[in-house]
């Protein structure tokens, strides 16, 4: 399989390839899949090996080597788990998302590599999430960098293999993560 | 400005202000007094295992460099250049040997000594101008630890740890002590809510009765059973010394049967049964309790809970340490570790972390609900309408404070224990909170504590 910390392929596919285009699409139409909370039909674009995970970024010094705590992620979920939140979400009461958040997940700087293995794709893109809740309160914005590893489905479509989300804050300026990204 | 003989009768009834979730003065008298006052958390010494391993941490405004000198003593150091009070370090964790400021060059060894001072002799004329070697960073007032859990104390007068936290100990070692080796941390993850900070400690030593309703979606799609109505009401509440919590009731079964029903393998129940005192062990064996929530005050809290962490079923409980950084009265930094018992094996720490990240921390099933409903609470609190309002938090108590609630028919740790659903721990952190806020009046004259809510000691 191929891994998403594995040293990027020299330069991206062009920006005009299908399989480049064909990615692209693939996050944008996932985006809007989140956006309308649909994430039931979201599951059904994951591999039942998924492994979908956020490190905590941390503030260290230049030199220090990591800026990523070690054994400690906001994610770091299998299908299992996955599963379990999207379940939550899909029962009457999950209060955190009852009246819904308005959400807004821009896409942008998609970058599709091919990889060792033919059938399967490492996809960068940067994703900034707009979240605002009730009425008055002030909304909340995350950034984060991702790379994906999509793979080709029997159906010809893709599926997310691998993701791993490196989010830009030390502290996080939202309430919970009861979003995907 | 707040009445604080007013305030301090109405909490001691059980009718608690509605504005104190969000009051600017109050704000101002708990970091004036009750944070400056109290011992405060700041890390856990597996955070920091080799020497110059640091975390930087807070009490409310003030920065502390909590680092491991080269001796292997656990320093608190105050994180501002002695020369123009440049924040020393600014990463938020790290190894170094020392610190060195980037304004002028000003150099720490890490256990705070001045060891390098540029053009000492040109600038200050050598030690005729500026003894060096008298200098070292302001230490925290007073640093104490217990089970590796380090706090600092901003008076240099406050009582030792042991003695302020005093029989919580007893409790706070179903988290901390399951072997002689202690627990390790991993984390924290860290953000922010637009909540009052009293809201999540308050919640975490007493509240089962939000548990049914809050937490139902978790129970609904089967991550964690207990919380149903029926089961979460046959919890044992305590309260002793510094803190109190919140139990869940096991199925009958002996010592080991119980622990086995939560998720622990048989190894580590072994090293439970050798390091537990018998009257802990007679609080899970014969009692039949199993700790969950608690919160030492004022602001460190600890959970506890046995979530299904795969399709098989496999039940694995997660130990969580989190802490309510108060930002403001409408604000406050969560800082929340998954801790875990050093000597379990390697499978399970990996199965319990995965049982805590669906459960708590910043994408947290539980969590994600819970903190819903305190910034609701807190953004509701800011009013002239909230000032008129006393919010009834009476249960457990009769009209003439007669006690309804049931003490458990046996209850081995000391303190004060009651059955089932009351507020009687929430009272009683309040009281502690109150009597933190500078009011120099003895309101007990006035309005004692209702006897169902008395300290404990000596009360089973």
């Amino acid at each position: 399989m191929t891994s998403v910390t594995s040293t990027a392929a020299p330069a991206p596919l062009p920006y005009t390839s299908e399989r480049h285009l064909l990615a692209w699409q693939w996050l944008v139409e996932e985006a809007h899949l989140f956006d309308r909370q649909r994430y039931t039909d979201w599951l059904g674009l994951l591999c039942e090996d998924i492994h979908y995970q956020m490190p905590v970024r941390v503030t260290t010094a230049k030199n220090a080597g990591f800026d990523r705590l070690a054994g400690m992620s906001h994610f770091d979920e299998d299908l299992y788990s996955l599963r379990k939140r999207v379940a939550r979400f899909e029962t009457e009461h999950a209060w955190t998302e009852d009246p819904p958040s308005r959400l807004r997940h821009y896409v942008s700087n998609v970058r599709t590599f091919a990889t060792d293995d033919p059938a399967e794709l490492r996809v960068e893109s940067y994703v900034l999430v707009f979240r605002s809740r009730g009425d008055v309160r002030e909304s909340a914005l995350l950034s984060a960098g991702r790379v994906d590893v999509l793979r080709e489905a029997g159906d010809g479509g893709l599926r997310l293999a691998d993701r791993m989300i490196e989010v830009d804050e030390s502290v996080l300026r939202m309430q919970n993560l009861g979003i995907f990204l | 400005m707040v009445n604080l003989a007013e305030l301090t009768r109405d909490i001691r009834s059980g009718m608690v202000p509605a504005y104190v979730y969000n009051d600017a003065d109050l704000f101002t008298l708990e970091r004036d007094h009750l944070f400056a006052r109290s011992w405060v958390f700041l890390a856990h010494e597996s955070e920091i295992p080799s020497p110059g391993d640091y975390v930087v941490r807070r009490i409310v405004d003030d920065s502390f460099i909590v680092v491991r000198d080269e001796q292997g003593v656990v320093r608190v150091l105050f994180n501002m250049c002695l020369h123009r009070g440049m924040q020393l370090c600014r990463a938020e964790l790290g190894n170094s040997s020392h610190f060195r400021c980037p304004y002028h060059g000003w150099s720490y060894k890490n256990d705070g000594r001045l060891i390098g001072l540029p053009f000492h002799g040109d600038a200050y004329g050598g030690d005729r101008g500026l003894v060096k070697k008298e200098q070292r960073l302001l230490p925290a007032p007073a640093v104490d630890s217990y089970r590796g859990l380090v706090f600092a104390s901003l008076d240099p007068d406050v009582v030792p740890l042991r003695d302020y936290l005093g029989d919580f100990t007893f409790y706070l070692d179903f988290y901390l002590n399951q072997s002689p080796d202690g627990i390790e941390l991993r984390g924290p993850q860290r953000w922010r809510i637009k909540s009052n900070w009293k809201i999540g400690a308050e919640n975490f030593c007493g509240d089962s009765y939000h548990t049914p309703q809050t937490h139902t979606s978790v129970v609904e799609v089967g991550l964690f059973a207990e919380p149903k109505a029926n089961k979460r009401k046959e919890g044992a509440l305590y309260f002793a010394g510094r803190g109190g919590g919140t139990t869940y009731k096991l199925p009958p079964g002996t010592f080991e049967e119980k622990l086995r029903y939560v998720g622990y393998p048989d190894e580590m129940i072994t090293r439970m049964r050798q390091n537990w005192t018998p009257e802990q062990q007679r609080v899970v064996a014969e009692d039949g309790f199993m700790v969950s929530a608690a919160t030492a005050f004022p602001n460190l809290s600890f959970v506890h809970n046995w979530p299904q962490i795969n399709a098989d079923g496999l039940i694995r409980p997660f130990i969580s340490l989190r802490q309510w950084q108060p930002v403001s009265e409408s604000e406050t930094e969560v800082l929340s570790w998954y801790a875990v018992d050093a000597n379990a094996p390697d499978y399970y720490k990996e199965e319990s972390y995965k049982a805590y990240l669906m459960c708590f921390g910043s994408s947290g099933m539980f969590e994600q609900d819970d903190v819903e409903n305190w910034v609701s609470i807190t953004s509701t609190a800011k009013g002239a309408m909230a000032r008129r309002l006393l919010l009834n938090s009476r249960m457990g108590l009769g009209l003439d404070d007669d006690v309804i609630s049931q003490k458990p028919p046996s209850f081995s740790g000391p303190g004060r224990a009651y059955v089932g659903y009351g507020e009687h721990n929430q009272r009683s952190w309040l009281s502690l909170w109150s009597q933190h806020l500078g009011y120099s009046g003895d309101p007990a004259e006035h309005s004692p504590v209702p006897a169902g809510d008395a300290a404990g000691e000596g009360d089973r």
